[in-house]
Parts: structure tokens; C-alpha cells; sequence
């Protein structure tokens, strides 16, 4: 649950407290079922790789912009990642215009997280001069309706914007100066650390919550599963676990990362 | 629609029109609709127009926000006790205010009905609105305040004349299928009590059919047959 | 040092008038409109015009916040047009700049005379212009956007505002201009209409044209301006029109 969305009705709260009892949620999903994933067809941006995808009704659109620059003095043969996202006050009533507020910046962090320890994108492919010149990678992520898990959806279209992605080859030519060539290199992919965001209600866990759901549960947290079913990272949001459902998420994740990862293949 | 009446109309009965669009000159202006310089009668929102036996042009609106009207019954969330009034958000682009009576008012009321925290929802009457700021409800009548289980569904509030029917005959078809208590509030939310997440899965589909169809004749059977197929 | 070089084209316009794109002066690019894009929205549009992308959305009238902003008598109209960091050549520094602060506000008397305003007292309507792709026109495919968005969400309103520029290439007045001209060329006329009552809500020159040139510019948005208004009307009713269509298996 974002902090900015707090008013909660307690009919709802009570009725899908009674319906997880039941063994079933709102929309009819089973408990570790994920919404339909959709990517829409067409260039929206001027990036150089671009996804807009839809969670059910959740809408989020990523692009990947590179440019050149100094590489950070502890990692001179690498290239640089700026995450950054935006909860775009189009995406929720409850979401106002200016700088990225704290929700924003932890989703940004998470999904970050989950490409930078699954060292998913080869950054030492990036290096123009060690230590002088490499390549500035720039994942501006934008939510652009609110329907609950900004995160997982963020990350799937982040995924496939980055394996999407072409930058312009380039020659040193020495001071700081490149010759850009017309030729284009596509960004390698090396991993898919996918997240799983998991609410608890009752006695359930419910992966990729809507709105509603988000809204009543006591806790919530964000697993990153990678191609080879290790846990990336993990961002506990509000609330508490135990450490069997905690386990139990991971268990969840790892068998459901093949269905997402194929979604995000396919449209690499 | 007989033509007892003199003027132009440039548009057909039942229509969907644009804000702007000219609908009539010479005619009587009826709701949503505003009268240009050259005397034309134009639509303010979209909606489909409606062209009364007596020559009075008016749009039903299509989309738009809950405007409150004295006298009507809406659904609001309390969002805040503040000092001796109960906040209510009522969908609308104003906050509605109930006072807790006190001293000798509060003989003459129920007061455990004003016993209420934030997040209850309850049914309420606007008993007075200035138009722009104040916004008075209350919950002192009978069948009025906390609605207690069930679920609120928000829908358009330009919708909700579909939703009720003619002589609430859309609102007692829902009822019957699916076996529901439901309750409409004018602000487009609706509190709705089902026998199981069966019917009321059913009932929110047939009511997001409403909304979507509202513009095509023939609802009635449509939301018949749909709750068919989905209770059946 | 940038990554993506700006060339200029070698000329902007043949003798003939065909402009860098193909085009002719009068033609206007490909332009699709699309409404209810946003699910939590009240009102929404996509238009997509040349290679712009712009995102629309409409909240309210709603609650204002905060409240000593609110006007006694009618609704407070806000607007805000940004740029995201994905919409031109080079990565755009996210946040507002002045060019950014200047076009809200031009956004925003655009659109406020066709607003019924007095209808909503105390209430607020806001508007937000998201630049997804920018191609030259960004301000005018945005207005065209939010007027679409306005009337998506049920606002009462005088009419649609469409808009469209115009602009100078050297000794030619075009319409629509495109990215090079927008660039490189001599002047440039953004404009936007209440098409219905023929009433100027937004003018805009920025570069020198003699009156023969200005009245030229004029007539050539104007037309532009038309042909962006009737694929407004048409935006709007196309889901009312597909929903009919699809129950009459038509």
C-alpha cells in the first residue's frame, strides 16, 4: 500500500477479509494467480527502448534513454544505470504533481534492486575508455493508472524496455570526445529478475494485488526471483511476516517465474 | 415525439452529441444544454439528446461528477470526526458535514446512530447544500446511517437513472436475479448485500453493462439474459 | 556531449513547396485520437499526432486542495503540461522548466473559456498534459488532448477547443510544422479555437511575418484547427458508436 492511499473503507476491509476465508478474492482469481499481462503495440516515446504494458488494469510505460559520460570513480570499467519513477498524478486522484515523493523513490530502488543484484544488464559491455568515457543507461520508468503492484508491473515492462533497447556504436576519439556512428548494438540482457509482490490478508497471500486489496491488507512485500530461482532481492513493505509465509512467497515466486518470463521473451 | 412545436432541430431524438454541438433553434432549452448568441440550443456535455413532446431539448448526460441536490440520498465513507461534525466523503466535489447534536437535541435523536469512526459507511440524506461550500446531511430518519455488511460498489454517477430504471424497474430486476439487497445512492455508489461472492460477481458485471450500454434500447433484456448466464 | 546529433536538413522547402517530410504547405500530418485510455481518471485521451505522443487527463470537478485556494463562485481551473524524460533526442531532466511553467498556464486559458466554470463553484477541475513524445506541436496536440479529455469526463463546456499551428519556411506559410521547420524555420503560429463559436483561445507568434504572411498563417491553422475538430467529435462518439455496433452486429 502507497502511503498517499490510506482512506479505508471498512465494509470493504470486512468483506474481502470474509472472502479470503472463503478461499476466494474480488476478481475471482486464485490466490497466486497473476493478472492478464498486456503490452500495447506502437511507439509512444523517443527512447531507445520502450514498453507499455498493462497488469489487468494497472497501466505503466518505460523507456530507456542512453547517453555518454564519466563512469563513478569505483567502477571505472563499467557503465552507469539511473533508475528513476514516476507516480504520475494522471495514474491516481490520490497521486500530485512534483518531485518523486517517497513511494516513488522506493519503487524506483526496488525494481533497481532486483536488475543491479541479478547483474542483469552487462555493464562491463559499456565501457567506451576505462575510466574516462562509458555508457549512461536511463530507465525512466512512468505509472500511468493506478490499479494496484506498480512494482511487479514496472519491473516486466522495465525488462523488456532494456532487452528491447539500441544504442548507437561509437569511436574515442580521445579528450572525452566520441564519433557517433549510425550503427546501432542492442543492450544484452543476462538475467530476468522478475518481482512478485505478495499482500497478507488473513491468514493469505495474495500475489499481484489490485487496489482494494492493497488498500485492506496488513503487510505487504516484494520478492525477485532470477532465471535460476535465487531470490534477488526483497523489500518488506508494511506490516509483518512470519518466516513460513515469507518462505512460502519465495516458494510461490520461483514457480510462478517461467509464465512472466516467457511473456517478457516473447516480446524482446 | 409529436411535432406540436415551431423550430429547427438539427439533430435526431436520442442521439450522442459533444459539448458545443448544435442541437436546435426556436425550441424550448431544457437540462444540459445552453443558448448561444444566434439563439441556438447547444449541448453543454456529452450525452444523448432528449426531445420532449413540448419542444424542450435536453441532454442526459453521458459522464461527468456527482453534483448533490437537497433531498437527495447518497452513500458517503466518514473520513473525519472533527470536534462535534462528522465528515463524509460523498464522491462529490464537496465534503459532507453532519453535526453531532448535543445538549438537549441529542434527546430528541438516536445518538448511538452518530457513534461512528472513520472508514463506516453510511446512508445519508443531503438536507441542505449553499451550492459552493456547505454541505449538511443527515442520518436522522428512519432507515438512514452506518450500513452494516455487504459492499459499496462505485459506478458513474451519471449512470444511476440506468441503473434504477423507469419506476425502478432495472433496480428490481437486479434484485430478484440475484437475490441482493441493494441500495442506490444518487452519487454513484451502491451498497449491495449478496447471498454469496456468486451473485454479487453477476450483479457487478450487469451493473458495468448498464454503464456501458446505457445508450443502446434493449438494456433491460440484455441485463436479463446476462444474469441468466452468469447465475444460471 | 551529446549522444544524438541535430542535423539541419540542407533546406527546409524545395521551390515547389515540398517540405522535409513529403509534405505539401497545407497538409497536416496523420493525427489519431483515442479517449478513455486511463482507467482511474475521469476523463482521458491519447493523441497521437505525427510522431507526438500525448497523454490527457482530466480529475474533477473535485475537492480543492489546499483549500484557500478555492474561488466562492466557480471552479479553479488548473493545468499542467510536462515532458517526459523519454520525449526528446536527449534525456529531459525530469521536473518542471520555464518553458514547461509558461505552456501550463498557455494550456491552461486555452481551455478555460470553454469551461462552464460557474457550474462547479468551490470545486477544482485539473488538467494534466503528459508529453510522451515530443515532435514539434506538443502544446497544440496537448490542448487538442485536454479539450478531448475535459469533455470525456462530463465537464460541462461551450464547446471543443481544437488547435493546430501554423508557420514560416522561408517564403512559404505551412501549416502544421514539423520538427525541422519547428527547428529551423523562420516563424512559428500556434493556435487553438472554440470551432463551434469561431472564438481565438490561444494565439502565439514567435518570429517575424509580414500581414500578407499573418493572414496567410491565420487561414492555414484555422484550417488545420477544422480538420482537428471533426476527429475530436468523431474521438468522442467512436466507443458510444463500437458498443451500439457490437449489440446490433453491425
Amino acid at each position: 500500500m502507497l502511503e498517499s492511499e490510506s482512506v479505508v473503507n471498512t465494509l470493504l476491509r470486512d468483506y474481502l477479509y470474509d472472502l479470503v476465508k472463503e478461499g476466494k478474492r474480488l476478481d475471482g482469481r486464485t490466490f497466486d494467480e497473476i493478472r492478464p499481462i498486456e503490452v500495447k503495440e506502437g511507439t509512444f516515446t523517443k527512447s531507445e527502448g520502450e514498453a507499455w504494458i498493462k497488469l489487468g488494469k494497472t497501466q505503466v510505460l518505460v523507456g530507456v534513454k542512453f547517453d555518454v559520460g564519466e563512469p563513478f570513480p569505483d567502477t571505472p570499467d563499467k557503465g552507469v544505470l539511473v533508475t528513476n519513477a514516476e507516480l504520475l498524478p494522471v495514474a491516481s486522484p490520490t497521486f500530485e504533481p512534483g518531485p518523486p515523493n517517497e513511494d516513488a523513490i522506493e519503487i524506483s530502488r526496488v525494481v533497481d534492486r532486483a536488475i543491479r543484484s541479478a547483474d542483469a544488464v552487462d555493464l562491463n559491455n559499456l565501457v567506451i575508455k576505462e575510466g574516462e568515457l562509458v555508457y549512461m543507461i536511463f530507465l525512466d520508468m512512468y505509472v500511468l493508472d493506478h490499479d494496484g503492484n506498480l512494482d511487479d508491473a514496472l519491473t516486466i515492462a522495465s525488462l523488456i524496455a532494456l532487452g528491447r533497447a539500441k544504442y548507437p556504436k561509437v569511436i574515442y576519439k580521445g579528450d572525452g570526445d566520441v564519433e557517433v556512428l549510425d550503427e546501432k548494438e542492442s543492450l544484452v540482457l543476462k538475467d530476468l529478475p522478475i518481482n512478485f509482490t505478495f499482500v497478507k490478508i488473513g491468514d493469505a497471500l495474495l500475489l499481484d494485488p489490485v487496489l482494494e486489496e492493497e488498500m485492506v491488507a496488513e503487510a505487504s512485500i516484494t520478492i525477485a526471483i532470477n532465471q535460476e530461482g535465487k531470490v534477488c532481492s526483497i523489500q518488506k513493505r508494511h506490516g509483518y511476516f512470519t518466516m513460513e509465509e515469507i518462505k512460502k512467497a519465495v516458494e510461490i515466486g520461483r514457480s510462478k517465474w517461467t509464465d512472466v518470463a516467457s511473456v517478457i521473451r516473447r516480446e524482446i | 415525439m409529436s411535432k406540436l412545436f415551431k423550430g429547427e432541430i438539427y439533430v435526431q431524438d436520442k442521439e450522442v452529441v459533444v459539448p458545443g454541438q448544435p442541437l436546435a433553434r426556436g425550441l424550448k432549452p431544457g437540462k444540459n444544454v445552453y443558448v448561444d448568441e444566434d439563439k441556438v440550443i447547444r449541448a453543454k456535455k456529452i450525452g444523448l439528446v432528449s426531445i420532449k413532446d413540448d419542444g424542450e431539448v435536453n441532454v442526459v448526460p453521458l459522464a461527468g461528477a456527482y453534483m448533490p441536490k437537497e433531498g437527495d440520498i447518497v452513500i458517503g465513507i466518514v473520513s473525519k470526526i472533527s470536534g462535534s461534525t462528522i465528515l463524509v466523503d460523498i464522491k462529490a466535489p464537496y465534503q459532507g458535514a453532519i453535526p453531532i447534536p448535543r445538549g438537549r437535541a441529542a434527546e430528541r435523536v438516536d445518538i448511538f446512530k452518530y457513534d461512528l469512526k472513520p472508514g463506516d459507511v453510511i446512508l445519508a440524506k443531503v438536507k441542505s447544500f449553499d451550492g459552493s461550500s456547505s454541505l449538511l446531511l443527515t442520518i436522522d430518519l428512519e432507515g438512514l446511517g452506518k450500513l452494516e455488511g455487504g459492499i459499496v460498489i462505485e459506478v458513474q454517477p451519471a449512470k444511476v437513472p440506468r441503473i434504477i430504471g423507469k419506476r425502478q424497474s432495472m433496480l428490481n430486476l437486479l434484485k430478484e436475479k440475484t437475490k441482493s439487497d441493494i441500495i442506490i445512492g444518487n452519487n454513484g455508489r451502491i451498497w449491495v448485500k449478496a447471498p454469496s461472492h456468486k451473485e454479487l460477481t453477476a450483479l457487478e458485471k450487469a451493473i458495468r453493462e448498464i454503464e456501458e450500454e446505457s445508450h443502446v434500447s434493449g438494456l433491460s433484456d440484455r441485463i436479463s439474459s446476462l444474469l441468466d448466464r452468469e447465475l444460471g | 556531449m551529446p549522444l544524438y546529433v541535430e542535423k539541419k536538413p540542407e533546406r527546409l522547402i524545395t521551390e515547389e513547396g515540398v517540405r522535409t517530410d513529403g509534405r505539401l504547405p497545407h497538409e497536416i500530418r496523420p493525427i489519431r485520437m483515442t479517449v478513455g485510455v486511463l482507467e482511474r481518471a475521469d476523463g482521458s485521451a491519447l493523441v497521437e499526432w505525427g510522431g507526438n505522443r500525448i497523454l490527457a487527463a482530466v480529475f474533477g470537478p473535485r475537492e480543492v486542495h489546499p483549500k484557500h485556494l478555492m474561488l466562492p463562485d466557480k471552479a479553479l481551473v488548473r493545468a499542467r503540461y510536462n515532458m517526459a524524460p523519454f520525449s526528446t533526442p536527449e534525456r529531459r531532466r525530469p521536473g518542471p522548466d520555464r518553458r514547461s511553467v509558461e505552456l501550463s498556464k498557455v494550456i491552461r486559458e486555452a481551455l478555460k473559456p470553454a469551461i462552464f466554470v460557474e457550474n462547479y463553484p468551490g470545486a477544482v477541475i485539473d488538467i494534466f498534459v503528459e508529453v510522451l513524445r515530443s515532435d514539434a506541436g506538443t502544446r497544440v496536440a496537448g490542448v487538442t488532448a485536454a479539450s478531448l479529455a475535459l469533455a470525456h469526463a462530463g465537464i460541462a463546456m461551450r464547446g471543443l477547443v481544437a488547435a493546430c499551428a501554423a508557420g514560416r519556411v522561408g517564403e512559404f506559410v505551412v501549416c502544421d510544422p514539423n520538427h525541422d521547420e519547428d527547428m529551423w524555420g523562420e516563424a512559428d503560429m500556434p493556435m487553438a479555437m472554440m470551432m463551434e463559436s469561431r472564438k481565438i483561445t490561444l494565439l502565439q507568434i514567435d518570429g517575424p511575418m509580414t500581414p500578407e504572411q499573418f493572414e496567410e498563417a491565420l487561414n492555414m491553422a484555422k484550417r488545420g484547427i477544422e480538420f482537428v475538430y471533426e476527429l475530436q467529435k468523431e474521438a468522442l462518439k467512436r466507443p458510444y458508436v463500437l458498443v451500439e455496433r457490437r449489440i446490433r452486429g453491425v
